[in-house]
């Protein structure tokens, strides 16, 4: 009894350290885990109504630079991995548009360009998707390097008629669609 | 974030929080003086004790529902990436919480009146640590996956519930044997709080879905406020010098920190002299955060659909700068604001149940049940059964309202230098949780030790739940 009172806690433990285990663990595939998010929002959304582009002085109805700092923030910048732009023109005036869309450096130098032309209406929607990184797709540093967007419109038709659809205007919508790395 | 950070973090997140606190093992284990912290009205033999200092009590108790670190870590040959999205990322409901508590003693005494044998005093500090997390489903399928596959689902904000605390507690308690059959206490708590974080009323969601004009529209309704006490002064002592964290925690934890009250009230009563019922209610008490506070908040509701050009309106200013108007619309609608304004957290409120039944006095020592009058001494009162069973019920207030636990208990007693308890615990998390309890006295040294959840000792990383409870104390069973 004497020797149970003195040793008993001490083997207790012993018993316990023994019995406890730990199944190996591979720490080692934190290296593998891959967090890569797809994260989408819309862009830019440009609205022109047919009498502007009547009432404009020459064919270029529309031209504007402007800033867009969504892609070169550095979170995005430092983790994007690829995506893609789609945009929607949708033309219900009577004449046929010329719609330009330019990706600018910090320097308004050009980095990439898309052209829509889109009959008169009545026409469908042009929807169209430009792909970026990967590969298939353009440049990634395209993105990772635009800091403005230029858009650029021009009527390629008369200047007088009017479209006999309801409030008739030129529209351009667009979204983009990217795939970052956060881990 | 580098491997090491996140397998500390993860680490943490797996330890503890599902029955945090839940100390079934030392609830009502008379032969341990640090009971009393457990129920102040626990019936005590003892005419004084004093712990060790710094480890008369050293608790720990870590557990999580849902998710192990052999669930991510096991060396099983499964892609991480697998093992991550569906036992973690899809696997983990809002209500499934991980959770670190600790605590330890740092002094730690009791004495029983001379002039009312009935009273017994305790008093003491001990350091607290707690922590609890639910898991952010929305938010964490948001981060994994992103918005672009989930149009038209919203992402709720409000499963962003967290907290932390770090806090020294003083107390001291009256336990008083009032008759034969019912044993009374009471214990003042003054909280003297280091840290402290809350973010647990948020509100709103993110929702991503077609757009009135443009493709798609991103709406943000947001109700969030994360509250802080204490972050900045340690991050001022941590730019001035490393040394000056610790004073500073000692600082804010000896009374120069926010401060708090609050009570333990609990009884025990003898229905007869072998069978007994306990209750005690702990931590209600609130602490008041006006220090160091630091907080803040992102409230408003907007709708993005990204630039917006309409013509004519935007040829009145060629030069206009389309992005910086959409971001200071956006800040305008949901602006994320700082202040320093004092707020109140209640502490985790405790309840404990139990009832118990005794048998079988020695037959070699011809003790009886003494029906002890309240001036008996406190050696007679000592509990003379070798054997107790009993069920304890076990409750606590955590921001998703009340988790509870249910468990069974054996205790057997040989001689007076030895009491060992078993547990069977059950809970929304564990079927398979037992415990084992060791209180040794030799002489007037008591040591205990306590651990549950056995079984997961088997392969620890696998295991949900795990605490451990030791210390060392020097007691009298006999006079002052």
């Amino acid at each position: 009894m004497r020797f149970l009172k003195k040793r008993l806690h001490f083997l207790l433990l012993m018993a316990v350290v023994q019995y406890a285990c730990v199944d190996k663990q591979n720490f080692d595939q934190f290296d593998d885990l891959s967090v890569t998010p797809t994260v989408t929002s819309s862009m830019v959304y440009v609205e022109t109504p047919e009498a502007v582009i009547n009432d404009a002085a020459g064919i270029d109805f529309y031209s504007q630079d402007f800033n867009f700092d969504a892609f070169n923030e550095d979170f995005f910048a430092e983790r994007v991995l690829e995506g893609s732009i789609t945009y929607e023109i949708e033309n219900t005036t009577s004449k046929q548009i010329e719609i330009s869309i330019n990706f600018l450096d910090e320097g308004s130098s050009v980095l990439d360009t898309e052209i829509f032309i889109i009959e008169a209406a009545p026409t469908a929607v042009l929807t169209r998707e430009i792909f970026y990184g990967g590969a298939t797709g353009r440049s990634l540093d395209i993105i990772r390097n635009t800091s403005g967007i230029r858009v650029f419109g021009r009527n390629l038709g008369d200047n007088s008629s009017v479209s006999t659809l309801a409030d008739p205007k030129i529209v351009l919508r667009s979204s983009g669609s990217f795939r970052l790395r956060l881990k | 974030m580098n491997r090491e950070y996140f397998i500390i973090f993860y680490v943490l997140l797996i330890s503890s929080v599902c029955r945090a606190q839940n100390k079934q093992l030392l609830y009502d284990f008379v032969e341990v003086p640090q009971a009393l912290m457990l129920n102040p009205g626990m019936e005590t033999g003892y005419n004084w004790y004093a712990g060790i200092p710094g480890i008369s009590g050293i608790y720990g108790q870590a557990g999580t529902s849902g998710l192990s670190i052999d669930d991510i870590f096991a060396n099983d040959g499964l892609d991480i990436n697998d093992k991550v999205r569906d036992r973690a990322v899809f696997g983990l409901g809002i209500r499934d919480n991980q959770s670190v508590t600790s605590q330890v003693e740092i002094l730690s005494g009791g004495y029983r009146s001379k002039r009312r044998p009935e009273d017994f005093y305790s008093f003491g500090m001990y350091g607290e640590f707690d922590w609890i997390n639910y898991w952010p489903r929305d938010l964490a399928i948001l981060a994994y996956e992103g918005n672009a596959n989930r149009i038209g689902e919203r992402f709720d904000l409000s499963h962003l519930k967290t907290r932390g605390d770090v806090l020294n507690v003083f107390h001291f308690g009256i336990n008083r044997k009032w008759n034969r059959k019912l044993t009374v206490g009471v214990r003042a708590k003054l909280y003297s709080s280091v840290l402290n974080y809350t973010s647990t009323n948020n509100d709103g969601y993110f929702l991503t879905q077609q757009g009135q004009n443009n493709i798609l529209s991103n709406t943000l309704v947001a109700n969030m406020r994360l509250r802080s006490s204490g972050l900045r002064a340690l991050e001022n002592a941590a730019d001035v010098d490393a040394s000056e964290i610790t004073s500073t925690i000692l600082g804010r934890g000896l009374l120069g920190g926010d401060l708090g009250l609050g009570m333990d009230f609990g009884f025990t009563y003898k229905l007869n002299p072998q069978t007994v019922i306990t209750g005690s209610v702990l931590d209600l008490g609130f602490i008041y955060h006006y220090t160091d506070a630091d907080n803040f908040s992102l409230e408003g509701r907007a709708v993005n659909e990204g630039v917006e050009i309409i013509l004519p309106e935007a040829l009145a200013d060629p030069n206009a700068d389309f992005w910086q108007q959409l971001v200071d619309e956006i800040e305008a609608l949901i602006p994320f604001e700082e202040d320093t304004k004092s707020y109140v957290t209640f502490r985790p409120t405790k309840v404990y149940g139990s009832l118990k039944y005794s048998w079988g006095i020695p037959s070699n020592t011809g003790l009886q049940d003494c029906d002890c009058d309240v001036s008996a001494t406190a050696a007679a009162t000592r509990n003379i059964y070798r054997n107790s069973v009993g069920g304890q019920l076990f409750m606590v207030n955590r921001p998703r309202g009340p988790q509870a636990a249910l468990t069974a208990f054996y205790d057997r007693r040989f001689g007076n230098f030895l009491a060992l308890r078993t547990t069977y615990t059950l809970d929304k998390y564990s079927l398979t949780n037992f415990g084992l309890g060791l209180s040794l006295q030799a002489g007037p040294v008591n040591f205990y030790i306590l651990a549950d959840n056995l079984l997961a000792y088997q392969n620890l990383a696998a295991a949900h739940t795990a605490s451990f409870q030791f210390g060392l104390n020097i007691l009298s069973w006999d006079t002052n």
